[in-house]
């Protein structure tokens, strides 16, 4: 095969054109009458067909998107023996033939771009734009980690050399990893964890997220199709205790998880406990919450501000982990800002996401739904509701709601919500506003609205935060251009589609070679 | 595509140095001399321009002459060719006094240049201006500039601005002397209010992947709009804006001008971009409508280059899409001259006006109007205040019948409005540009 061009991004679906638009509505109805989709455990050529574990759409829960077989113990136990028993092969695969398998994986994924999206729509209630841009995202990293595995093998770093002597340094794969995914990128993230274990010569076990089992399907069909051999990837649909005791098993040396603060510090706590007989420390990546701020100063431009703060807010119902969550903005500011985003929020389509348009559907399931009342009662009883909308019947519709007036401790201002609800503050200054930012135990995304570059300069020097967004949106982090992922307790600061991140599933070796015999230098 | 067949060479270049003849010599204008001076110096310094542009863009948005002198600073500050001047005015912003002397300067600077592209703070305002244009032989369109609509109750208010301007053209216009060449074409009269509105403004909704929301919502407005002209006898003519709005406000103005209520006024309008890749299939798809639907006065459409350039060419780059827009300025020129014939060749379906600064694409349509056996009086030509003064006025001496595109609104709403005139003003490829440097008059005239 020939050598991989440059890495590109995946080019989002141009949904302003109709042609593009009537594309997908044509592969929606088509998806639909193939539901419900049978997703098994599936490990090596095995398929365990199932039911146990149905997956809903979030916008008219009685329709049933997949029937997931529900994995066992037992299951986890054969998968990670399978993938235990094919790491050797797929280890000792040169990086040029994993790097293909992913290609491949992200040509499949290609010829399915509608399709896919289509499945995202239904099965985690993603508006069109995100569903396309989760399928984008997912190819991007197939693409971006097959060619980042090439580069750490063939261009590892230099080491300092002295005569009669060579020094290398090589990156070895670390061995199963557990993959443990969310529903909220149900293609993009779990591909993305899944390929940079696989790049990097791993073998993986991924358990998707239970909301989101078709979904995860398809990205094992995808790997499967582009050539990884069939024991270095197993799928283990399931719940939660499926996937602490993938997490737990004494095989699995890597953890990559994205998903809750509690589940997240749970998997560290259990990877620093495994038992010795593990026979090496469990590296745990792990992505998780966030509280997310954007700063507004006095000389913001609120034509600007206000869409993308709307959009960043309550695009796919708040529910991404770098979804804005609360506004600090200059008291210069704040009433003109207050008064346009309590008016952009009313005229914010809420409704299905396979409705094109449609900023934000519904949330992931019902307690999800619950969740989110419960904050924005919390909010009612001590601040102030600027604006609600009245959430559509039939689905897991949250109302989109922004708040203002709360006192500094208040949850809303704390807690990840993971929903439509957004917070407004007035600050003295930006000082105060950045004081407050720095309180917080999260640090993944940040936006600010200034045009002084010296203001712009000095909150980037300060800010903590993983992604910070500048005169822009803070959500839609892109492969290779915005390596994603937060710092403090919002993760272990690996990035996501960064050049950094393979580094995270391997284990480096160096090795010394003394070049002279008997005076003799040998090179 | 059937057109208009080309005019003869020869007699658009005699056309276009007929014009160039009458366009005022340089130095004439002391005060726009220098300005147009600190527009070349600028387009020569990207990094200059850019802190400029940014500067000016700030300019409504700061709270004091401090603060305004304090953002200036911080522009220029990133500019790496440091030279004497503006070392002199970063060591301004170093001392209280040296700020308010200079954030004074720059805020007289920007208001100045404001004013040479906007015309008064709001239609009432534009009085004099409106009536000494028509006076001297030209008439206007007024475009109410505002700030991104984003809820309801701006939609509302711009609707309700654009109601009054209505009220107020006609009121401006309701005792002017005749100017018969202002007044009637080969179809019939014309009307002397001309308001140009956006859609944009009338609505919090117009989606990129959602057109049928914009239009929904806009519909009502467009509507009261078109009756509140229809009543006062006045044109109202929608702008055409950025690509992601381009198929909602096609099929509104399309829409709603089928409903028979308009079928009998008022004399509407809607703009073709030349830089569209796809300009021919929309025209196609707008004539196939005047012919379906006849109405009287004809739909007029008014031929512009296109002032999104930069934005689609950055936007589609980002997303991987191929440019709405054509890449090159010789392919965007060649563009407006087939659909110039092709305009022409479609009335009296249509009226027609050709909007350009570019002295070879208004010398093509006049001769190939010429050459269709048209007269000049027949063919409209449009300028943009502030850019095209010179132009328009050496074309209403020659006997051609100019409208003026004349922005109404205030400093903060302008903002964008001016940083985007200026970009155009000093963008290398700009005829106007290329025009202050001096470049041979032959090259300008050769065909694209």
């Amino acid at each position: 095969m020939s050598p991989l061009e440059p890495f590109r991004n995946e080019p989002l679906a141009e949904l302003r054109r109709g042609t593009e638009r009537a594309r997908l509505d044509d592969a929606l109805a088509l998806l639909d009458a193939r539901l419900p989709l049978r997703v098994p455990v599936w490990v090596g050529t095995d398929r365990r067909e199932g039911d146990a574990l149905p997956s809903t759409d979030p916008g008219a829960p009685d329709r049933v998107v997949a029937l997931a077989a529900r994995a066992t113990t037992g299951d986890v136990d054969a998968a990670v023996a399978a993938a235990r028993g094919a790491f050797p092969a797929w280890a000792a695969t040169p990086v040029n033939e994993r790097a293909d398998a992913l290609v491949g994986a992200a040509a499949w994924m290609r010829g399915r771009r509608a399709e896919l999206a289509a499945l995202c729509v239904r099965e985690c209630g993603k508006p069109w734009a995100e569903a396309d841009a989760d399928v984008a995202e997912a190819i991007d990293f197939f693409e971006y980690y097959a060619r980042g595995a090439i580069a750490l093998a063939k261009r590892p770093p230099q080491l300092v050399q002295v005569p009669g002597e060579r020094n290398t340094l090589r990156y070895a794969p670390r061995g199963v990893c557990a993959v443990i995914a969310p529903w909220n990128f149900p293609l993009a993230i779990p591909a993305g964890m899944v390929a940079a274990a696989l790049a990097t010569g791993n073998t993986a076990v991924l358990k998707p997220a239970e909301q989101a089992p078709g979904c995860g399907l398809m990205v094992v069909e995808a790997l499967r199709a582009g050539g990884v051999p069939a024991g270095a990837l197993a799928l283990l649909p399931g719940e939660g205790d499926a996937g602490a005791a993938l997490a737990e098993h004494p095989d699995v040396t890597t953890i990559a998880f994205t998903g809750s603060g509690a589940v997240g510090l749970g998997l560290l706590r259990a990877a620093a406990a495994k038992p010795p007989r593990a026979g090496s420390l469990t590296r745990v990546v792990a992505e998780m919450g966030g509280k997310n701020c954007v700063l507004v100063d006095a000389d913001a431009d609120l034509d600007d501000a206000v869409p993308a703060i709307v959009h960043s807010a309550f695009a796919y119902a708040g529910q991404k982990c770098s979804a804005a969550s609360r506004v600090l903005v200059h008291e210069a500011a704040a009433d003109a800002l207050l008064e346009r985003l309590a008016g952009a929020v009313e005229v914010l389509p809420v409704g299905q996401p396979s409705e094109h348009g449609t900023v934000a559907g519904p949330v992931i399931e019902r307690e999800a739904q619950e969740r989110v009342a419960r904050y924005a009662a919390l909010a009612a009883d001590t601040g102030r509701v600027v604006t609600t909308r009245a959430a559509p019947a039939g689905g897991w519709f949250a109302p989109p709601t922004v708040v203002t007036d709360l006192p500094a401790d208040h949850p809303v201002l704390h807690d990840e919500i993971f929903g439509p609800v957004l917070a407004v503050e007035a600050v003295r200054d930006l000082d105060e506003a950045m004081d407050r930012v720095d309180a917080l135990p999260f640090a993944l995304t940040g936006g600010l609205f200034a045009r002084n570059p010296r203001t712009i300069e000095r909150v980037t020097a300060r800010s903590p935060v993983g992604n910070l967004y500048v005169n822009r949106g803070i959500t839609g982090a892109m492969v290779g251009r915005q390596p994603f992922g937060g710092n403090r307790l919002s993760g272990t600061g690996t990035k996501a589609g960064g050049p950094d991140y393979l580094l995270q599933f391997v284990e480096p070796r160096v090795v010394t070679e003394n070049t002279m015999r008997h005076g003799l230098v040998v090179d | 595509m059937p057109g208009a067949a080309p005019p003869p060479e020869t007699e658009v270049v005699a056309i276009g140095r007929e014009i160039a003849a009458a366009l005022p010599a340089p130095g004439r204008h002391p005060v726009q001399a220098i300005d147009t001076r600190a527009m070349d110096l600028t387009s020569r310094d990207a990094e200059l321009k850019a802190a400029l542009f940014r500067f000016v863009d700030v300019v409504p948005a700061c709270r004091s002459v401090d603060d305004l002198a304090a953002h200036l600073v911080g522009f220029l500050g990133e500019v790496d060719s440091q030279t004497p001047p503006l070392r002199a005015a970063m060591k301004m912003g170093d001392s209280r006094a040296g700020r308010a002397a200079l954030g004074t300067a720059a805020a007289a600077g920007v208001k100045h240049m404001a004013r040479r592209f906007i015309v008064a703070e709001d239609p009432g305002a534009a009085r004099r201006t409106l009536r000494r244009l028509w006076r001297d032989g030209t008439s206007a369109s007024v475009d109410l500039l505002g700030e991104a609509t984003v809820t309801t109750a701006e939609a509302d208010r711009y609707a309700a601005r654009c109601g009054e301007a209505l009220d107020a053209l006609t009121a401006i216009y309701g005792d002017v002397p005749a100017r018969p060449r202002l007044e009637r074409d080969g179809v019939g009269a014309l009307p002397r209010a001309n308001l140009s509105v956006k859609v944009s403004a009338l609505t919090p909704l117009l989606k990129p992947d959602a057109p049928a929301m914009g239009q929904r919502d806009a519909a009502p407005r467009l509507r009261e709009l078109l009756r509140h002209a229809r009543d006062t006898g006045a044109h109202l003519h929608v702008d055409m804006e950025s690509y992601d709005s381009r198929e909602a406000i096609t099929d509104l103005v399309i829409d709603v001008l089928s409903e028979d209520e308009f079928r009998d006024g008022p004399s509407a309008g809607m703009v073709l971009q030349a830089y569209l890749r796809d300009g021919g299939e929309l025209l196609d798809r707008v004539l196939a409508w005047s012919a379906a639907h006849e109405r009287t006065p004809p739909l007029t459409i008014r031929l512009v280059k296109g002032a999104y350039w930069d934005h689609e060419f950055v936007e589609a780059r980002q997303h991987g899409w191929e440019p709405p827009v054509w890449e090159h300025k010789a392919e965007s020129d060649r563009s407006f001259e087939a659909l110039t014939l092709r305009l022409l060749d479609a009335r009296p379906a249509v009226r027609v006006a050709i909007a350009s600064h570019n002295l070879r694409s208004v010398a093509h349509a006049i001769a190939a109007n010429r050459a269709s056996g048209g007269d000049d009086a027949g063919l409209e030509l449009q300028v943009l205040r502030g850019l095209g003064d010179d132009l328009g006025h050496a074309l209403a001496q020659l006997g051609h019948r100019v409208r003026v595109y004349c922005p109404v609104g205030d400093l903060v709403a302008g903002m964008a409005y001016l940083v985007r005139r200026l970009l155009e003003n000093t963008s290398n490829e700009s005829f106007l540009a290329e025009q202050a440097r001096g470049a041979a008059l032959d090259d300008l005239l050769a065909a694209p």
